[in-house]
């Protein structure tokens, strides 16, 4: 080969890569705003991504998979912790996590209350970003290093139309994300409380002289908590802030009947 | 060296060096807190140390690739550099932006757009330097009428690094739109027209190290640069997989993301020819080390490693762990750090006036030879915690608190490691300013008769 053929094939390489990058960075410039909901990017969304650079978020965590090591994954954190938890959790991170159990703890931001409202706006307009599948499975702060936890389960698809297996299945995929908070291990409390043996627990606690809630049975229970979380709120540094729970409060619109109904099966056999 | 004004890249190195030293140690630092737990967690937190971390190193190398093309330039176009007072000037500039940037960092002044964290008013400086550095470059190619290969290909990189720093001003309200471009910046750069000027560094070295024919080396530097662009310019899309992009750019990614290493195999290749054909015969063999090491280092790193994740089907589970930093550590010393440090040592003999043997020194072996087995052992802790961590947290499902308390000894290893390197670059450092002299004195204009065994 000549310097001559050496400098076309660089020249030419060169300026028909550029044009095929062109062609398509145009035709995906096109689609994002379908394949990121760009509609629904409203000025709080905004701000939240101005509170996410301010304070240097990308240089712990990543967020669709960028950034840096230190501290977990984001894009799904508001399909997996509501927006109540993740509200007490900016405020105060040492209430959830401390250095010396969990190696890590994420320091004291100060921020504002409409700061933190805005960057859970944020977070939760990207948890909806067309990803293409990633991550295949779902990626946790905590927890599910516990046997019984369906660890290294294949994502959940219901094998059978069992409504115990529809409701293991619901139960374990994100959305509604009930496995990143609760354990179903005896005494395991990730985030909200362990779910093991909730239908005796239940029995027990309507009967009590602190319960004003409605329901009537354990089934009712179990029902009664997931789609109004403050109808009996258990005191916990997780669990609750200020006689509210910190669970998501947006169940009764998320899930449907049939889907609680086969949640609630499901629980109830968890012994 | 054979012009008086290529006494400018001197300074540049100074700068170069320090910002090195300062950028490995907030290295050890972040490395050391994720062993936690973490005493400065209010004062120095982790974000605060890995932004320094990061815009160092850009900053020291982007210093080290200006003091190499000051020496360079003249040298080629066979004319004085147009303005050395021009040169200081920007070198004043580029330092206090610099040093700005790193203060503010600690006082929590960023941007906070990753790897482009500094902030607007720095970013305009940093455009202002980089035209400085230009117009002073390209009226020097002017007044000597003569641009080789080489430099064209040198100063080529160094332009387009400038224009391709620009989509950096722009901020997106669309996130996903921020990353996109983003990478114009970030992945054009370090697998596009920084490559460029490596392989015209790698060319200049091997040019003046072997004495091969410049026509053949210079041929094969167009081949190089051209696999570069045809496999780089593409392989952005291993940057788009996951962040909100239509579909087709996952084959796109995979195909000419696996076409990457051919550039750096090729640098390798070129640089064990050149070295046959001479028998490693020139006095400076401290720059031989850095010169071959770059080649080889980079084809591991920059292309072995980074092949290891950029296949989507593998991405997929790797994305955002360890595995990325075991790939970027090595790459970066390899391909951008080591070329660096090969020219100062190539340059340091011509600009103190001493002989061609004199870097070969101990303490310089050693600065070597540590740097090479620290960097080989980082990235084997990198590497092994991030299998480690791809496995338990995303093929598991295990939480990445509990993951990170069980990659503790692969951060241990990497601690140690990292000690090694630094241990390497102290050295390197000390025999940079203690050990190899200071440039020599001459009147501005003068021409130096250098005294050197070999021309």
């Amino acid at each position: 080969m000549s310097k001559r053929a050496a400098r076309a094939f660089f020249v030419v390489g060169t300026a028909l890569s550029t044009l095929i990058f062109l062609v398509l960075t145009v035709d995906s410039h096109r689609k994002i705003p379908a394949l990121t909901n760009a509609a629904a990017i409203d000025a709080t969304v905004i701000e939240g991504k101005d509170v996410w650079h301010r304070n240097n978020c990308i240089n712990c965590h990543t967020l669709l998979g960028e950034g840096a090591y230190y501290a977990p994954d984001l894009t799904q954190i508001t399909a997996q912790r509501g927006a109540g938890y993740l509200r007490e959790f900016l405020k105060d991170p040492s209430r959830f996590y401390s250095e010396e159990r969990d190696g890590r703890l994420m320091p004291t931001l100060n921020l504002s209350d409409q700061d933190i409202t805005a960057v859970i706006a944020f977070l939760g307009w990207v948890s909806k970003i067309d990803t293409q599948g990633w991550p295949p499975r779902p990626i946790l702060v905590k927890g599910s290093a516990i046997p019984g936890a369906l660890v290294g389960a294949p994502a959940p698809t219901a094998a059978s139309n069992d409504p115990i297996e529809l409701g293991r299945t619901t139960f374990n995929a994100t959305p509604p994300g009930c496995f990143a908070c609760h354990s179903i291990s005896p005494n395991v409390n990730v985030v909200g409380p362990s779910l093991a043996g909730i239908g005796a627990t239940a029995a027990t606690r309507i009967r009590s002289s602190d319960y004003h809630g409605r329901a009537k049975d354990p089934a009712g229970y179990i029902r009664e908590s997931i789609l109004d979380p403050n109808a009996y709120v258990l005191a916990g540094p997780t669990f609750s802030a200020g006689g509210h729970s910190l669970m998501p409060g947006d169940y009764a619109q998320s899930l449907k009947p049939e889907q609680v109904d086969q949640i609630v099966a499901y629980l109830l056999t968890l012994k | 060296m054979r012009y008086t004004s290529q006494r400018v890249a001197y300074p540049y190195f100074v700068v170069a060096l320090l910002l090195f030293g300062l950028q490995v140690a907030f290295g050890l630092l972040a490395a050391a807190k994720y062993l936690g737990p973490d005493p400065l967690l209010e004062v120095l937190p982790f974000d605060v140390v890995k932004v320094i971390h990061t815009n160092l190193l850009l900053v020291w190398v982007l210093t080290g690739f200006m003091g190499a093309a000051y020496y360079v330039v003249p040298e080629e176009s066979r004319v004085e550099l147009y303005s050395p007072r021009l040169a200081y000037v920007q070198l004043g500039l580029w330092t206090a932006m610099g040093v700005t940037a790193v203060v503010g960092y600690v006082f929590r002044w960023t941007a906070g757009n990753k790897l482009l964290e500094q902030p607007f008013p720095l970013k305009i400086v940093i455009v202002l330097v980089m035209l400085l550095f230009l117009y002073n470059l390209g009226m020097t190619i002017r007044a000597g009428g003569r641009l080789t290969t080489t430099e064209g290909v040198l100063v080529a990189g160094l332009a387009t690094t400038a224009l391709l720093y620009l989509p950096a001003l722009f901020e997106w309200d669309n996130y996903t739109l921020s990353i996109f471009y983003r990478w114009w910046t970030v992945h054009l750069w370090v697998e596009g027209v920084w490559e460029m000027i490596q392989g015209a560094l790698l060319a200049y070295l091997l040019i003046r190290l072997s004495g091969v024919d410049r026509e053949v080396l210079e041929k094969w530097l167009y081949v190089i640069v051209g696999l570069t662009f045809i496999s780089g310019i593409l392989g952005t899309a291993h940057h788009y997989y996951w962040i909100g992009v239509p579909r087709y750019w996952l084959p796109v990614g995979g195909f000419f993301s696996a076409l990457e290493p051919l550039s750096f195999l090729a640098m390798a290749m070129y640089a064990y020819y050149a070295m046959r054909r001479s028998g490693l015969a020139h006095p400076n063999r401290m720059a031989m080390h850095w010169t071959i090491g770059s080649a080889i280092f980079s084809a591991l790193g920059a292309g072995i490693l980074g092949l290891a994740h950029t296949w989507p089907a593998v991405n997929k589970w790797t994305h955002g762990t360890m595995i990325t930093a075991m790939h970027g550590h090595m790459a970066f010393f390899g391909a951008y750090v080591m070329i660096v440090l090969g020219m100062i040592t190539y340059a340091l003999p011509g600009l103190t006036g001493r002989s061609e043997d004199s870097r070969e020194t101990a303490c310089g072996f050693w600065a070597f030879w540590l740097q090479v087995a620290g960097m080989f052992g980082m990235t084997m802790a990198f590497a092994t915690a991030g299998i480690t961590q791809t496995y338990l947290e995303r093929i598991l499902g295990i939480g990445y608190l509990e993951t990170q308390l069980k990659l503790q000894v692969h951060i241990l290893m990497l601690v140690a490691t990292a000690a090694l390197f630094i241990v390497g670059v102290a050295l390197y450092l000390w025999d940079f300013f203690f050990l190899a002299g200071r440039p020599v004195a001459a009147l501005p204009g003068e021409r130096l008769a250098a005294a050197r065994p070999t021309a």
